[in-house]
């Protein structure tokens, strides 16, 4: 309900609606002693080719009037609005303009002392700044909205834009890797195998004088002798194995009952041994 | 008798099978505050979520119930605030109880008020800053005959992941926010570039009001693109938040308003998407399961050592409204898994596993630090329900009998102990089995 009456009395204004447009507009772009660097009108119909390009010390000084196009007469619109815009990272800042009652308009912008709502122009990869979109929005109840595409704005380097501690989580992050120890360094293989030779060696000394003395295991199946030596063999076994894969425990366990059997063996095989040897 | 009874029952089932078109994954109930003057004006809205197979409580701002938390315990899945030109929604709905609200998992959509009122001080704490009150969102683009106030918005597809599907321009009315840098706003509906709050000049709102308002500094001035009129908030816990600048916008009147000739306004389902986004239909997930163990085996270890290869799997799920069950989901492209102690050691894609509907895995190696570790996902994404999941595990160095047994560099030393064990047993055995004689002994003391 509200709508509509309000949208009928909308409706009688906009039946005298005309159409605004700017007197000669124009942009100066100086430097900090005042010399005048570059200074363009700007067109309505396409808007000024090249960039504009802004040094930390240069002043970008732009000045219209806004006049009904039928009579020239100046406007003061509600809405006077320069809109920077970044197309790749998509920041936008709006910028009023403040226009006198006639119309006219001048605005300056010094990027040594960058307006608030100027949006931040970080260095991209390729160590260029994005230039910036301006528009000139004019939005009146009275008149037909004017949107005018003015040039690029080429801006120094400024801060990048603060983000939340917490945002980098809310992105595909990077992957980590870790750093592993390098592999422990073995001596060559060859080198490994000349040492068990030597340590081998004395095998040649001493089957060599065995070869010599060559005493024969004559009573090696005697039934005394040969318990003991297969319990003395099962021990040797008993102790290889726990190096390879069983638990001291087990050894312990597995060694006592044998420890048993080879006291036993022992006694006779010692007993038998000195009883021949008696004779 | 009895039968028919049972085949009336599965009449009944079926049916209400076929009217649930979309179901919320948190709950049906719905308490609305809305004057009993207005409930007409949204009947569209509500009609809609009816059909979504919703059950709508209505309460007027001046009624004492039925009331939101009791014992402790919320009364409602969601709730929507739907009256915004209310001095007070209530004795039991202030700013507090609607933050209890979202720490209890209830949803809720706030409709926001142009004048002064505590649901202002509401959305400050969900960083949502509000424009000075009675500045309403004013756009003189493009020329038509409505007021300034009302501005028809287009909607790019993909513009907010909430949207999940192609919405024509929609009404708005109301008042923008501008949003602080949180992550968890996620912003449904932006405003036009050209638009901006002030004052309408019909109030006291002037060309000079505005550039004062840049020139005294603060805030500044509300305006472009960067300002959001539709902004979700989604809870640490899973509960969604969704602020309207308008009420309007879910009116009957802006849903039936053509934006164009003969092309109707998109404001229904625009709506109807907002109650999907934020009653946890839409873009809800859940981990099922998560498992982990060593390469080659099925079974998780107890700990694991430093250098195993390890390999860790997790089940996602997505709530299908439509059929309003759990179903796997094999749709996420960049899921995390960190590996931590600390600070992550490791973080590696977790790619979904082909032919295995829902399931993600990924194997790395175990790193040679050892500790506490934990196989954590953290999955956040704006507009999707956050994931998360750890697991703790140690990770170990190798046991006294875990190294490598023959170590080539160890060979003159395994040699060594074995040719001495052998050469004792060879002497033992001569000694005890070799033939005792004069002749023997004698040569034997000879080589003594």
């Amino acid at each position: 309900m509200f709508f509509r009456s309000f949208g009928l009395l909308l409706l009688a204004a906009a039946a005298q609606a005309s159409i605004l447009t700017l007197k000669s507009p124009r942009f100066v772009v100086s430097d900090s002693i005042g010399t005048q660097l570059r200074a363009e009108p700007i067109s309505l119909e396409h808007r000024t080719a090249s960039p504009v390009k802004l040094g930390g010390r240069d002043t970008l000084k732009l000045t219209f009037q806004v006049v009904e196009k039928e009579d020239g007469k100046g406007v003061q619109p509600h809405q006077t609005f320069l809109r920077f815009y970044d197309e790749v990272t998509g920041e936008e800042g709006i910028q009023p303009i403040r226009v006198a009652s006639n119309g006219k308009a001048k605005f300056d912008l010094n990027p040594s002392k960058p307006p608030l709502s100027l949006p931040p122009t970080p260095k991209t990869a390729s160590g260029e700044v994005n230039p910036l979109q301006l528009t000139l929005l004019i939005g009146s109840p009275e008149h037909e909205p004017l949107s005018i595409r003015l040039f690029d704005l080429v801006l120094p380097p400024s801060q990048p834009a603060p983000v939340h501690p917490d945002e980098i989580k809310f992105h595909l992050q990077e992957e980590l890797f870790h750093t592993f120890r390098p592999d422990q360094k073995v001596p060559n293989k060859f080198i490994s195998l000349v040492f068990s030779g030597i340590a081998l060696a004395p095998w040649v000394v001493l089957l060599g004088l065995w070869s010599q003395v060559a005493p024969a295991p004559t009573n090696l199946l005697s039934p005394f002798i040969l318990p003991f030596i297969l319990s003395l063999g099962a021990f040797e076994t008993l102790l290889f194995t726990y190096w390879v894969k069983l638990k001291l425990f087990d050894v312990l366990l597995y060694g006592a009952g044998l420890g048993l059997v080879t006291i036993f063996t022992g006694r006779q095989a010692l007993a038998s041994i000195s009883a021949q040897r008696k004779d | 008798m009895f039968s028919i009874r049972r085949w009336c029952l599965l009449a009944l089932s079926v049916a209400s099978l076929l009217c649930a078109d979309a179901k919320s994954s948190t709950g049906d109930s719905v308490l609305v505050v809305v004057d009993p003057k207005n409930q007409d004006q949204y009947s569209t809205f509500f009609e809609g979520l009816k059909d979504g197979g919703y059950d709508l409580t209505f309460r007027s701002p001046k009624a004492e119930g039925p009331v939101v938390i009791e014992d402790d315990a919320p009364n409602f899945a969601h709730v929507i605030l739907l009256a915004p030109e209310a001095r007070n929604l209530g004795k039991d709905i202030t700013p507090q109880s609607i933050v209890q609200l979202l720490s209890r998992k209830t949803n809720v959509i706030v409709a926001l008020p142009t004048k002064q009122s505590p649901l202002h001080s509401l959305a400050a704490e969900f960083s949502l800053i509000l424009p000075p009150p009675n500045t309403p969102l004013i756009s003189y683009f493009p020329k038509r005959d409505t007021p300034s106030t009302l501005i028809p918005i287009k909607i790019e597809d993909h513009s907010s992941p909430a949207l999940t599907k192609h919405i024509e321009p929609v009404w708005f009315s109301g008042i923008p926010a501008s949003l602080g840098s949180n992550p968890l706003l996620v912003p449904i509906l932006r405003a036009p570039s050209e638009s901006f709050a002030s004052e309408t000049t019909v109030t006291s709102g002037s060309a000079d009001a505005v550039a004062d308002s840049v020139e005294r500094g603060g805030e500044g001035l509300w305006a472009g693109s960067s300002l959001s009129l539709v902004t979700g908030f989604q809870a640490t816990n899973g509960a969604r938040i969704t602020f309207v600048g308008g009420a309007e916008i879910f009116s009957d009147e802006l849903a039936q308003k053509e934006t164009e000739r003969h092309r109707q306004s998109g404001n229904a389902a625009f709506s109807r998407e907002v109650a999907a986004w934020t009653f946890q239909e839409n873009l809800v997930l859940r981990i099922d399961k998560v498992e982990h163990h060593p390469v080659n085996a099925t079974e998780p270890n107890e700990q694991y050592t430093n250098n195993d290869q390890v390999v860790f799997s997790t089940y996602i799920s997505k709530w299908n409204p439509t059929k309003g069950k759990w179903e796997p989901y094999s749709g996420l492209k960049d899921l995390q898994l960190e590996f931590t102690m600390l600070d992550p050691f490791i973080r590696t894609s977790l790619p979904p596993v082909r032919g295995a509907p829902g399931k993600y895995s990924t194997s790395f190696r175990a790193p040679d630090r050892h500790g506490v570790f934990k196989f954590v996902v953290d999955y956040k994404r704006k507009g999707w329900t956050s994931l998360e999941s750890s697991t703790t595990v140690p990770v170990v160095p190798p046991r006294h009998d875990g190294y490598p047994r023959f170590l080539s560099a160890a060979w003159p030393y395994y040699t060594g102990a074995i040719s001495t064990s052998v050469a004792f047993f060879l002497f033992s055995t001569i000694w005890l089995a070799g033939e005792v004689n004069e002749r023997k002994r004698s040569k034997g003391s000879k080589a003594e």
